[in-house]
């Protein structure tokens, strides 16, 4: 029966673009670094392996669906719809968030407002100031990148906020103790992680052109477009990606304070386990 | 040696002219009140049969305090017998598994917590800084709550407990256990509360600097009328510095 079915495969596989099959067979080889990567991994106990096969599995099913869609997406031009798969993009990416940090409470109802008000809510404003094309090929990309750096932002303060509050749990509880609001007693925290999630972009930024040639210009002049309007979209994603980030980390990191704090101003985060 | 004679006598006087001879009531797990000073006045704050438990662990049961204006009283028992706990529950940081506490006539859980913290401050045991410097930490305070302060009111309670004035400007996390242990002290006295609640405030301290600290303690005491709540473990300690002790948790922290 499976020998019957082989000439079947072959032939479907014959029936692939040569550039789909190529990419296949480099995928196929790249699973030696993701090896590499698990062996590292179980080898500094860095305890990341299981998500990284699943993520491998999930993500390349995901962005596969993703690409047999998106030429249907690109060429939408109905803002609603548009919005609509920004608003399920964002909601995706705090389910994600919520997935890995599976030991802190209150993670989606969390990040979903933040990431929309960031991701979301930036890239409406720039469409209604002109900034991006009205239409998918540009809005759903740039959304993209936009909602997954907040998306990033908001695992990082989330994680920071929770493990502060466990390690440091004698500063906060000092500054309660001289009357301090739950915004008071975190804010050093807040800032710190606000500030260490941008820095990587930060970084980027920086050596931007000389360093780093990052991914939505590449995308553009691979796409055949001018090299000088894909520069001027590059410094554009980026400023959007800054200030989404900063809203997004300023919202969510208010929101959880309810998740750390009760309504008698006490810290409700455990201790440290060990 | 000079400045130990001299803290010594503050102690002597506050305790002995000034103030009602000390009492020393054991109270094991139960209930009490000690010390007859101001009895027929409402107490500041007053602990009224807490009971605390975590799961089936009973930390300490049916403990009873009541502190007045002006009056300072100790609180004693083991490691592990909930001594922080118990000051942590006066100013609503942990809630009683049992039991009532009021601070001026009021339940602490209808008080605004902020409020309630700013007027009746814990000094934790261990002194944690905030990042800065120590005049940073000792203005920490009064900026959240939105006071006013002067630079000579930040130099006087440096020398309320003792430290130089150029310290204002040294990294607070540098400093020793000791010297936290007084600018958490300082920057709790800055916000001008109504009651103390001291964890252990000498227990980084030698003894010179202890004298010295009780002596600021007492003074501050005479001075604006607040009541201090202090745990201890050292028995002289609380014989020559306190009206009456509570002693808690003293028959186990049982199952």
């Amino acid at each position: 029966m499976m020998i019957q079915q082989i000439p079947t495969l072959l032939d479907w596989l014959a029936t692939l673009p040569p550039d789909v099959v190529n990419a296949a067979t480099s995928y196929a080889i790249a699973m030696v670094l993701l090896v590499l990567l698990l062996l590292i991994s179980k080898w500094q106990g860095l305890g990341v392996g299981n998500k990284l096969i699943v993520g491998t599995i999930r993500g390349t099913i995901q962005i596969i669906l993703m690409a047999l869609i998106l030429v249907e997406i690109f060429a939408l031009e109905n803002l609603a719809i548009i919005f609509f798969v920004l608003f399920f993009m964002a909601a995706f990416a705090a389910y994600t968030v919520r997935g890995n940090l599976d030991h802190i409470p209150g993670v989606f109802v969390t990040s979903l407002p933040g990431i929309i008000a960031g991701g979301v809510g930036v890239m409406a404003l720039a469409t209604v100031l002109g900034i991006v094309e009205q239409t998918g090929e540009f809005i759903i990309p740039m959304g993209g990148m936009v909602i997954g750096n907040s998306m990033g932002m908001t695992s990082l303060v989330l994680d920071r906020m929770w493990s502060n509050a466990q390690k440091q749990r004698a500063l906060v509880e000092t500054a309660l103790a001289l009357g301090a609001s739950p915004i008071q007693a975190t804010e050093v925290t807040i800032r710190e992680s606000i500030r260490s999630g941008m820095l990587p972009n930060l970084n980027r930024y920086a050596s931007l052109g000389i360093v780093s040639i990052p991914g939505l210009m590449s995308g553009m002049i691979i796409g055949g477009a001018n090299p000088v309007a894909a520069a001027f979209y590059q410094v554009i994603i980026f400023i959007m990606i800054f200030l989404s980030t900063v809203i997004c980390g300023l919202i969510v990191s208010r929101l959880f304070l309810k998740h750390m704090f009760n309504e008698k101003l006490q810290l409700t985060v455990p201790p440290p386990a060990h | 040696m000079c400045r130990m004679v001299l803290a010594h006598m503050c102690v002597m006087t506050m305790n002995g002219a000034l103030r009602d001879p000390f009492q020393y009531v054991k109270m094991g797990v139960g209930v009490g009140n000690f010390g007859e000073t101001n009895m027929d006045v409402q107490p500041i704050l007053d602990m009224k049969h807490i009971t605390m438990r975590f799961g089936k662990r009973t930390l300490f049961e049916d403990v009873s305090i009541s502190l007045h204006r002006g009056e300072t009283v100790g609180v004693s028992g083991p490691s592990g017998g909930g001594k922080s706990t118990l000051l942590r529950i006066a100013v609503n940081l942990v809630t009683p598994t049992e039991g009532v506490v009021t601070f001026k006539g009021k339940d602490v859980n209808e008080w605004d917590p902020r409020e309630l913290r700013r007027q009746m401050i814990l000094v934790p045991q261990q002194a944690t800084m905030f990042p800065g410097t120590v005049r940073d930490n000792l203005l920490w305070g009064l900026r959240i709550h939105k006071m006013k302060s002067t630079e000579q009111d930040l130099l006087d309670v440096l020398l309320q407990v003792n430290l130089e004035p150029k310290m204002l400007d040294r990294v607070a996390g540098n400093l020793s256990g000791g010297e936290k242990q007084r600018i958490a002290i300082a920057r709790a006295l800055l916000l001008r509360p109504d009651v103390l609640l001291l964890d252990e405030p000498t227990s980084a301290l030698d003894e010179d600097s202890t004298l010295i600290v009780e002596a600021t303690v007492n003074r501050v005491i005479a001075e604006r009328e607040i009541g201090v709540l202090i745990v201890t473990h050292n028995r002289e300690q609380a014989e020559r510095f306190t009206s009456s002790v509570v002693e808690i948790g003293n028959s186990e922290a049982r199952k």
